[in-house]
């Protein structure tokens, strides 16, 4: 048998949601969580339409895995350890920073989001091969957890700084230049021009 | 005639000094991205959308579908000139026009290319402008039960005509209605999916979905790619055609335009395989077909006025009918919602000035298009020499500032962080985007289609099969399917669509 790992990994994904989605709608045999109202046909309820489209979610999924049995070979990339080390250690980390948050009471403002997220994605950019996705990203919550309490100008340093690390071209005298380009082209395109309201300095000073 | 005054009024609209602008300013942006490979018109619309939400709708979206055409310009500029297509539309027009280049007609294939283009751009506008209410006028006799069908229609032959297989397709397609169904239920205000977070109760945003995936997900994937960059050989050479080149593009510009007016109604069709199409026919009919290949201006002639006809008209299906054809149609249909405006059939009498503004506005920009890119050739190409690793921070800018303003809320931009991840695992496992976003965009208008239907016919299915249009349309759907399960066509479709 020849299989196709992505195309099974694909189906697997897709019946997860679908199982997933069922169990908060409430179908899935009558287990759940939220037991949205069915309804009839005649008179569907909130239920409805998210039951239909999940079980045919499922089925497809299914039909894609079964598919994928004799289409391939078609191998996933390969995982090396410190890629499996890292997104673990990232995801492990991630929760349990979550969870002190959660009873700290450290929650306002989607914080307990944005830290986690992106002291997980920091640790995933450890290895080689998530250095891309996890510094990307990374960047990107950075800014979010910057902007509203540091300002816009210290969120776009924060997001120059690590996004540039995924570049190793990059060097320290670019980062700066970028840095420096991309903090007048975001104030004069956003504040000047378009006139968005976002503080440009630090606010809990 | 209605047509003419009708026409004379969206010029009125289109040549206002704002609305002009942006069109100018959309045509730039548009072609800037085209020239630029790694970010699309998809990426960029997303990522524009929110700074449009301030003007009036009609200016927000003729600067939007400048982006969309602009970008087939731009894209021809790099194929021709550096063997580079900077869409997936421009594909076919490296293969002649680079040979072309490499001949010293770089400058020829370039003006054919612009001229062939604004020709059939012009032809395109005026098929929109004469089907549109044609269309709108047999559109208003549908019942929920037959828009249901419609939908039902344009999602599977959306789905038909994405790449790679078309299971996976056709599932990412419901995943994609699937995620349409978070937020509050219309009819009886309950909570759906919203996990107690109130942000979710108007539904997961669009734009940090289509930023996400398009945006966020491309980038990394671009950085884990090592850059291959070449550089341009030789001079763009003389931008006038000969007498010889002139007379064979003709009739090459005609076939490519008429291919491209028909195959951009199509959904999921749209600019690539107009292309395509083209390029085929072209090997077939024309003269001098079997010089296809080796730098024959019939190559260039073809293909590009075939991908700028279908940009066009693919504007009609979303225009008439409020349904997109192509993942940037969604944008624009999402770009439309925010603003107030239900796509669809009453949108020509409700909202003339935006029908016909756009329309007008189109040839206005294709004519800008044509005056702007010939001499500024040089330009452009400059654009290229801007390394990625500048670029792609100055894009994660954009998207960040982007979705924060949406809302003013950091929840769109963590969502958007968590739609990088899942358009990340989409590209690994071979999950094609495109689909799902139409699903996302059509869901809900499918679900409220559904329910009607069932409550006028007293939850009797039969309904979808009674009434005709309705009947039609299923049987297309069924038809398209079934014709999927034959394996000539299914090669030849992958062989089309293959990049």
């Amino acid at each position: 048998m020849k299989i196709n790992a992505k195309d099974v990994w694909a189906g697997g994904f897709l019946v997860f949601i679908a199982l997933f989605g069922l169990f908060i709608n409430g179908g899935l045999f009558g287990i759940g969580l939220e037991q949205h109202a069915l309804g009839s046909a005649r008179r569907m309820g909130p239920g409805y339409m998210p039951m239909l489209v999940f079980w045919l979610q499922f089925a497809l999924g299914a039909l894609v895995i079964v598919a994928a049995l004799n289409s391939g070979p078609d191998p996933l990339e390969r995982w090396n350890k410190i890629d499996a080390v890292a997104l673990a250690s990232g995801i492990g980390v991630g929760l349990i920073l979550w969870q002190l948050m959660e009873r700290t009471g450290a929650t306002s403002g989607w914080m307990q989001v944005g830290l986690p997220l992106l002291v997980g994605m920091l640790i995933l950019s450890i290895s080689p091969a998530w250095r891309a996705l996890g510094l990307t990203l990374g960047s990107f919550v950075a800014f979010g957890l910057a902007l509203e309490t540091l300002g816009l100008i210290f969120a776009l340093v924060a997001l120059c700084g690590i996004s540039a690390l995924a570049d190793r071209e990059h060097t320290l005298k670019s980062t700066a230049g970028m840095t420096v380009f991309l903090c007048i082209l975001a104030w004069f395109v956003f504040i000047y021009e378009l006139d968005v309201r976002i503080p440009l300095w630090p606010t809990i000073f | 005639m209605d047509l003419l005054a009708n026409l004379a009024h969206g010029f009125g609209v289109a040549l206002s000094l704002d609305n002009l602008l942006f069109a100018l300013l959309g045509a730039l942006i548009g072609t800037a991205i085209g020239v630029l490979p790694g970010i699309g018109p998809v990426a960029t619309i997303s990522l524009l959308l929110p700074i449009t939400f301030g003007q009036p709708a009609t200016t927000a979206i003729i600067m939007l579908a400048g982006i969309y055409y602009g970008a087939q310009y731009g894209g021809s500029t790099t194929a021709i000139l550096l063997n580079l297509p900077g869409e997936v539309s421009s594909v076919v027009t490296a293969l002649d026009g680079y040979k072309m280049a490499r001949k010293g007609r770089a400058g020829a294939a370039l003006t054919i290319a612009a001229c062939g283009s604004f020709f059939a751009g012009s032809v395109a506008t005026l098929v929109v402008a004469a089907s549109g209410p044609m269309l709108t006028s047999v559109a208003l006799s549908f019942g929920p039960a037959d828009y249901f069908s419609l939908m039902l229609l344009g999602l599977i032959i959306s789905a038909v005509l994405a790449q790679g297989s078309v299971l996976k397709s056709i599932a990412m397609v419901v995943l994609g209605v699937a995620l349409g169904l978070v937020g509050t239920d219309v009819q009886t205000g309950q909570q759906r999916f919203t996990f107690g977070i109130p942000e979710l109760s108007d539904g997961i945003d669009f734009v940090a979905i289509a930023m996400g995936i398009f945006g966020l997900g491309e980038i990394i994937l671009n950085l884990e790619r090592p850059e291959a960059r070449q550089v341009m050989s030789g001079k763009v050479g003389s931008l006038m055609l000969t007498k010889e080149e002139f007379r064979r593009s003709i009739p090459s510009v005609l076939r490519g335009t008429l291919i491209g007016s028909t195959l951009g109604i199509l959904p999921g069709g749209g600019a690539a395989l107009s292309a395509f199409g083209s390029y085929m026919m072209e090997r077939k009919v024309s003269k001098y077909g079997h010089e296809l290949g080796t730098g024959a201006i019939e190559g260039v002639a073809g293909p590009e006025s075939a991908n700028n006809a279908a940009a066009q008209t693919s504007f009609i299906p979303l225009l008439t009918l409020g349904i997109p054809s192509n993942a940037v149609m969604a944008l624009m249909v999402g770009a439309l919602i925010i603003q107030g405006i239900q796509p669809g059939p009453r949108m020509v009498e409700a909202q003339p000035d935006l029908f016909w503004g756009l329309i007008c506005s189109m040839w206005v920009g294709n004519l800008m298009l044509l005056v702007i890119n010939l001499p500024m050739i040089g330009m452009w190409v400059k654009l290229l020499q801007v390394p990625y690793k500048y670029l792609y921070p100055a894009i994660l800018m954009f998207c960040a500032i982007g979705v924060y303003s949406l809302n003013n809320s950091l929840w769109d931009v963590y969502m958007t962080v968590f739609f990088g991840i899942i358009g990340y695992i989409f590209a690994k496992l071979r999950m094609e985007a495109a689909p799902l976003l139409i699903g996302f965009v059509l869901g809900p208008m499918m679900e409220e289609h559904l329910r009607r239907a069932m409550l006028l016919s007293r939850g009797d299915v039969v309904v979808f099969i009674e009434r005709p249009i309705s009947a039609t349309l299923l049987a297309l759907a069924a038809l398209t399917l079934g014709a999927m399960l034959l394996p000539n066509l299914r090669a030849g479709k992958n062989k089309a669509l293959a990049e």
